[in-house]
């Protein structure tokens, strides 16, 4: 994660819903309560850089606040997942998805999700290539396009990876014909 | 801003690359030995064929002072053989086998599209010198259209199964990938290269708990191990 990485920056504005363990003092503007303070056990959707630092502070031995998993990693959305990982718009959940399920997981241990992503993440790369090599034209054209459209940001990078270097490939060919 | 080349070799650079192989050629008029930055090249008497490197062959077949006598796995039967290897089994054909003397180890050295080279495997180069071929010197080749419809499809069912084996990537599992050739690796490159770097930022959160517990149980054993993987990351 680099500190000059455009997607890193726009994941860590990712909402997170956290619930502080403690009253926090001043800092009620967080919750559309300026000058009050936050009382104990609030849900609060916090943005992930914030929630980030703040999940792994301790006071007095205890957490400061509690992470819960976004709503884009909800069983709804992880059951879609295992169903059809084909079918879910993974965009309209979040555009930085994988990205932001990534930094959440290294705060929360919760296995089943990361494998549940993973297994996703593999089967929708799989279409992705196929998509990649067969698309003429931009990602809005085709029987593709409902798919397509769904991609997060990882998965965008991916199709313009394998688009690209297949039509390098292509492009080569079409000068050595040419050439003769 | 950084270099906007992707990782690795273009296309170009491997079909650069590629005009290193030998292939044989069977001269028509006479050439006196030529004193290369690579070595001298064998003096070219007419009807005797000759090995000579590929860019120097196209280059004397296209002002017709010689014919490239096509390597044996670029006829229609070997080709034939070689599809259905390819469609029968999950993995990828052979590779030509390595030379028994020791010095040529690595592709541009290895006699693997002269006129003895094995009929039966695809060498590394297969796909930039068979379409560089079939541009140039589609005449030298017995059936050429036969031959570019199986390459395609050799192509095509390569393709696939590096696609495929995106689908069983797992932590402890690997793809075998012997056998794939250069073009195919500079085309698949940039996705694998990325689904693998997917999948390891979205297990490093399991990845690390798993070697903590690994270091709980197994204490000094798996430390030496884990270290290892430490080093791999980078």
């Amino acid at each position: 994660m680099s500190y000059y990485s455009i997607s890193a920056i726009l994941t860590s504005a990712q909402k997170v819903p956290c619930t502080f363990d403690l009253p926090i003092p001043n800092r009620g503007f967080l919750d559309d309560n300026p000058g009050g303070d936050i009382a104990a056990h609030t849900p609060l959707p916090l943005p992930l850089y914030l929630a980030e630092l703040l999940a792994v502070q301790q006071l007095d031995n205890r957490p400061l606040l509690t992470l819960d998993l976004p709503s884009s990693l909800q069983p709804r959305v992880l059951n879609a997942l295992k169903a059809d990982a084909k079918s879910v718009d993974l965009r309209g959940q979040e555009v930085y998805f994988f990205e932001g399920a990534a930094r959440v997981l290294e705060l929360l241990e919760e296995e089943e999700v990361g494998d549940g992503l993973c297994e996703a993440f593999k089967k929708r790369a799989a279409e992705i290539a196929d998509h990649a090599r067969n698309a003429r034209g931009g990602t809005s054209s085709g029987e593709g396009g409902e798919f397509l459209r769904g991609l997060d940001e990882w998965e965008r990078g991916l199709f313009r990876a394998a688009h690209d270097s297949s039509k390098a490939v292509r492009m080569w060919m079409g000068e050595v014909k040419g050439a003769k | 801003m950084a270099l906007t080349l992707p990782p690795g070799l273009t296309p170009p650079e491997v079909a650069f690359l590629c005009e290193m192989e030998l292939v044989t050629v069977i001269p028509r008029q006479r050439l006196e030995g030529l004193q290369l930055l690579g070595g001298p090249t064998v003096p070219l008497i007419p009807p005797h064929r000759t090995p000579l490197p590929l860019w120097l062959a196209l280059l004397l077949k296209r002002q017709n002072r010689a014919n490239i006598f096509p390597p044996p796995w670029l006829s229609p039967s070997s080709l034939d053989a070689i599809l259905q290897l390819e469609t029968s089994s999950p993995e990828f054909s052979d590779t030509p086998p390595l030379p028994r003397s020791t010095t040529p180890v690595s592709p541009p050295f290895l006699p693997s599209a002269t006129a003895d080279a094995p009929p039966d495997a695809l060498p590394y180069h297969w796909l930039e010198l068979s379409t560089l071929l079939l541009e140039a010197a589609s005449d030298d080749i017995p059936s050429a259209d036969h031959v570019r419809r199986l390459l395609r499809d050799l192509r095509e069912v390569r393709m696939a199964k590096l696609r495929a084996g995106v689908e069983v990537l797992e932590g402890g599992r690997e793809v075998k990938m012997n056998g794939v050739g250069a073009m195919e690796v500079s085309e698949g490159r940039a996705f694998i290269g990325g689904v693998v770097d997917g999948l390891r930022k979205l297990g490093a959160g399991r990845e690390i708990s798993r070697r903590e517990r690994e270091g709980e149980e197994g204490g000094l054993g798996t430390g030496g191990e884990g270290d290892n993987e430490d080093d791999m990351e980078y």
